[in-house]
C-alpha cells in the first residue's frame, strides 16, 4: 500500500531517536489525557453500595440511589464520609487525584492559592482548584484544538492552494488577491469580535483559528502545484488521456505531500501555543474552562505563588519542545532535498 | 495509395504572453500513412515538438496559445473534438513518448502500477493486469519484467526508463505513436537499441510513427518520409532515401553536413550564414 519512497522515509524518521521518541511521548501523554476524567475528579472511579459495582466518572447517579434524598447527581465526597452509606456496605475507590479542574477545594486551610501538598501535587490556584487537574485538561482541550485546527486547516489550504497552484493565470491571480485581502484582517479584533456575538467556545474559536490558518498550507501547495503541474510526467500522464481530476489526485498530489507532513508538527506548535496567547489575553476559551493561558495569567498576578506559574510554563514548555522535536525529525526525513 | 491516417493542413500556432504574439508553426500541412514513419526534423524552435503536441491539443488553452488549420485524424476533426473524445484518444490511438525519460515517469509510483494506470483507463477489459504488464514489458526488451515491476524510476537506467516508457505507450496499442526526441538524452549505444527497438515494435505492432528528431543521423534506414522544418515551416518534404541523398535546401544539406563521418576530419560544423536566413526567410 506505501510505497518503497515512503516506507524509507518513514524508516528514516524511526531511526532520529529524538524525534521518534518525542512522537512516542507525546502521542502517550494525549491518551492518557483522554482518560482525564480516570486521572483526577471529584468522583470515585468505582463505587461498591449494596453489593453492586458503579462507575461515577463515566455515568451519571443521583444521590437517591445511594440512600439520599435528591434527584442531583451524589455528592461522593460527602457520601464517602457519611456513617449511613458504610453501614449499606458502600466502598470507593477514587482516582489518584481527588479533584476535578472546576471544583475548589475549601478544606485546605488559610486562603488560596495553597502551595503544593500530597493533597494537590502541584498546589491550588487562586479559586482553591487543583492545578495539577486544570494542567491535565487544559492540555486535552488544547491538544484536541490544534490537531482539529491543523487538520481543517490542512485540507482548506491543500484544496485552496491545489486549485490556485492547478489553474494558475487568472484563477490563481484572482484568489491571490482575496487571500491577501484576508490574510490582513487583524485576527485578533475577528476573534473578539466573533466571541462576543458568538460566546467565547471551542467551536467558535477554532472556526476563527481555521479562517486564517490555511492560508500558510495553500501557500505551500499551490507553489508545489505550479512547480509540479509543469514537470513532464504530468504532461506525460495528460498525453495518455487522464483527466484533470485524475491528474491532481494520482499524479501530482501523491508528489506534493511532502510540505504537509513536515509542516504538521509545527502547525501542533502554533495551535497550541496560539490559543494559550489567546487564552492568557482573556479573548480564549470561557473562564470556567481549565485552560494553560489563564492558568499562566494567574501565575502572573500570583508571583507569590510560584506553583502556579512554574506548572504551566513547564507543562508548555515540554510540550512545545517534543512537537518541535517531531516536525524537525519529520523535516530531516521526508525533506527530498536532504536525500541527495 | 490509401487515405491517410492523420492529415495535417495549414496548421498555425501562435502564442501570445505579455502582449507579444510568437508565431511557433506558420502553415504547414503534412500527411501520416498508415504503418509508416515520417520523420520531422528541425533545430531547437523551429516548431517541431509543438507541431506534435497539437496534435492531440497538448498545448495550452484557447488565450495563450492558438492553433488554426485542421487536423484530421480517422475521419475526426482534432480541433473540434470535445475534451472527453480527446482524452479517449490521447493514449489509446495516439500515444507519446518524451525526450527524458527520467522526468517523465512518476517519481513515486513503480514502473508497474504505472504502465496499469494506463491499461485499466483504456482497456478496462482486461481482468488479469499484472500479465498484461508482464507481456508489454517483455515486449520492449524487459524480460525479467515480474521482477522490475516493483522498481521505481530512479532504480532504472536512462535506456531502461525509455523501454518503460515505451511500453506504456503501447500497453493500449496506439495507432500513432509520436516519440519527440526519444533518444536525445540517451548514450549513442543505446540510441540504436531503442530505435531498433521502434523499427521492430512498428512491424509488430502495424502503428504509425512521428518521429521527432535534429538529428538525421538516427533516421537512415527508420523514416519513410522527411519533412524538414526551420523556423515553423516546412522548407523540405519528401522520401527519406530522397532527401538524404540529394537534399535540395540550404538548411537540409546544413542539417546533413553536421552528422560526422567516420575517417572525415572537420574542425567545425556548418552553419547557416545571415544572408542565407534572410533569403529563406522571404521565401
Amino acid at each position: 500500500m506505501f510505497s518503497k519512497l515512503t516506507i524509507r522515509q518513514f524508516k528514516r524518521f524511526r531511526s532520529i531517536k529524538r524525534a521518534w521518541i518525542s512522537l512516542w511521548i507525546l502521542s502517550a501523554l494525549f491518551i492518557l489525557s483522554l482518560f482525564s476524567e480516570q486521572i483526577a475528579n471529584d468522583k470515585p472511579l468505582l463505587l461498591g453500595y449494596n453489593g453492586a459495582i458503579h462507575f461515577p466518572t463515566l455515568k451519571f447517579y443521583s444521590d437517591q440511589k445511594f440512600g439520599g434524598l435528591y434527584k442531583t447527581e451524589a455528592d461522593y465526597k460527602k457520601l464517602d464520609e457519611d456513617p449511613a452509606f458504610h453501614a449499606q456496605g458502600g466502598w470507593m475507590l477514587f482516582p489518584p487525584v481527588r479533584f476535578d479542574p472546576y471544583s475548589s477545594d475549601w478544606s485546605e486551610p488559610g486562603a488560596p492559592p495553597h502551595a503544593p501538598s500530597l493533597r494537590h501535587p502541584l498546589g491550588t490556584d487562586n479559586a482553591a482548584r487543583d492545578v495539577f487537574a486544570r494542567i491535565l485538561y487544559g492540555f486535552r482541550t488544547g491538544m484536541l484544538f490544534s490537531l482539529a485546527l491543523t487538520v481543517i486547516s490542512t485540507i482548506t489550504g491543500f484544496i485552496l492552494g491545489a486549485v490556485q497552484g492547478y489553474a494558475g493565470r487568472y484563477v490563481d491571480l484572482a484568489m491571490q488577491r482575496i487571500i491577501e485581502m484576508w490574510s490582513a484582517l487583524p485576527f485578533l479584533y475577528v476573534v473578539i469580535l466573533m466571541a462576543s456575538i458568538y460566546g467565547q467556545n471551542f467551536a467558535v474559536l477554532l472556526l476563527v483559528f481555521c479562517m486564517f490558518r490555511w492560508i500558510a498550507t495553500s501557500y505551500y501547495i499551490r507553489a508545489e502545484f505550479l512547480r509540479l503541474k509543469n514537470q513532464t510526467f504530468v504532461h506525460a500522464s495528460k498525453a495518455t488521456g487522464s483527466s484533470h481530476l485524475r491528474i491532481i489526485f494520482s499524479q501530482i498530489l501523491p508528489n506534493s505531500l511532502n510540505p504537509v507532513i513536515t509542516l504538521f508538527p509545527f502547525g501542533l506548535i502554533t495551535g497550541i501555543s496560539s490559543l494559550t496567547a489567546l487564552d492568557f489575553l482573556g479573548f480564549g476559551l470561557a473562564p470556567p474552562e481549565p485552560s494553560w493561558g489563564e492558568l499562566l495569567q494567574q501565575g502572573l498576578q500570583n508571583l507569590t505563588a510560584p506553583w502556579v506559574a512554574i506548572s504551566s510554563v513547564t507543562a508548555l514548555f515540554i510540550t512545545l519542545l517534543l512537537a518541535s522535536f517531531i516536525g524537525e525529525g519529520a523535516r530531516a526525513a521526508f525533506d527530498t532535498k536532504a536525500e541527495e | 495509395m490509401s487515405e491517410p491516417i492523420l492529415k495535417v493542413e495549414n496548421l498555425e500556432i501562435n502564442f501570445h504572453a505579455d502582449g507579444q504574439t510568437t508565431e511557433a508553426v506558420k502553415g504547414i500541412s503534412f500527411s501520416l500513412h498508415e504503418e509508416k514513419v515520417l520523420a520531422v526534423v528541425g533545430e531547437s524552435g523551429s516548431g517541431k515538438s509543438v507541431t506534435a503536441m497539437s496534435i492531440t491539443r497538448l498545448l495550452p488553452e484557447a488565450p495563450v496559445c492558438q492553433v488554426r488549420g485542421s487536423i484530421n485524424f480517422m475521419q475526426q476533426d482534432m480541433l473540434t473534438l470535445k475534451n472527453r473524445q480527446l482524452r479517449d484518444i490521447r493514449g489509446k490511438d495516439i500515444a507519446y513518448i518524451f525526450q527524458e525519460p527520467g522526468t517523465s515517469l512518476n517519481p513515486v509510483f513503480s514502473i508497474g502500477s504505472q504502465i496499469a494506470e494506463v491499461i485499466k483507463l483504456h482497456r478496462p477489459e482486461i481482468t488479469d493486469v499484472k500479465a498484461e504488464i508482464v507481456r508489454v514489458l517483455d515486449l520492449v526488451g524487459i524480460h525479467d519484467a515480474e521482477k522490475r515491476i516493483q522498481a521505481y524510476p530512479h532504480e532504472l537506467s536512462g535506456g531502461m526508463q525509455q523501454r518503460v516508457m515505451i511500453a506504456m505507450a503501447l500497453a493500449c496499442h496506439p495507432k500513432i505513436l509520436i516519440a519527440d526526441e526519444p533518444t536525445t538524452a540517451l548514450d549513442v549505444t543505446i540510441q540504436k537499441q531503442i530505435i531498433d527497438l521502434l523499427k521492430e515494435l512498428k512491424t509488430k505492432l502495424k502503428m504509425s510513427i512521428i518521429l521527432i528528431t535534429h538529428n538525421f543521423g538516427i533516421i537512415k534506414g527508420f523514416a519513410d518520409d522527411v519533412i524538414v522544418m526551420f523556423r515553423g515551416k516546412i522548407v523540405e518534404s519528401g522520401p527519406a532515401e530522397k532527401v538524404l541523398q540529394n537534399p535540395q535546401h540550404p538548411y537540409t544539406q546544413a542539417l546533413i553536413e553536421c552528422i560526422p563521418r567516420l575517417g572525415v576530419r572537420k574542425e567545425r560544423l556548418t552553419t547557416i550564414q545571415h544572408e542565407e536566413l534572410e533569403k529563406i526567410n522571404a521565401s
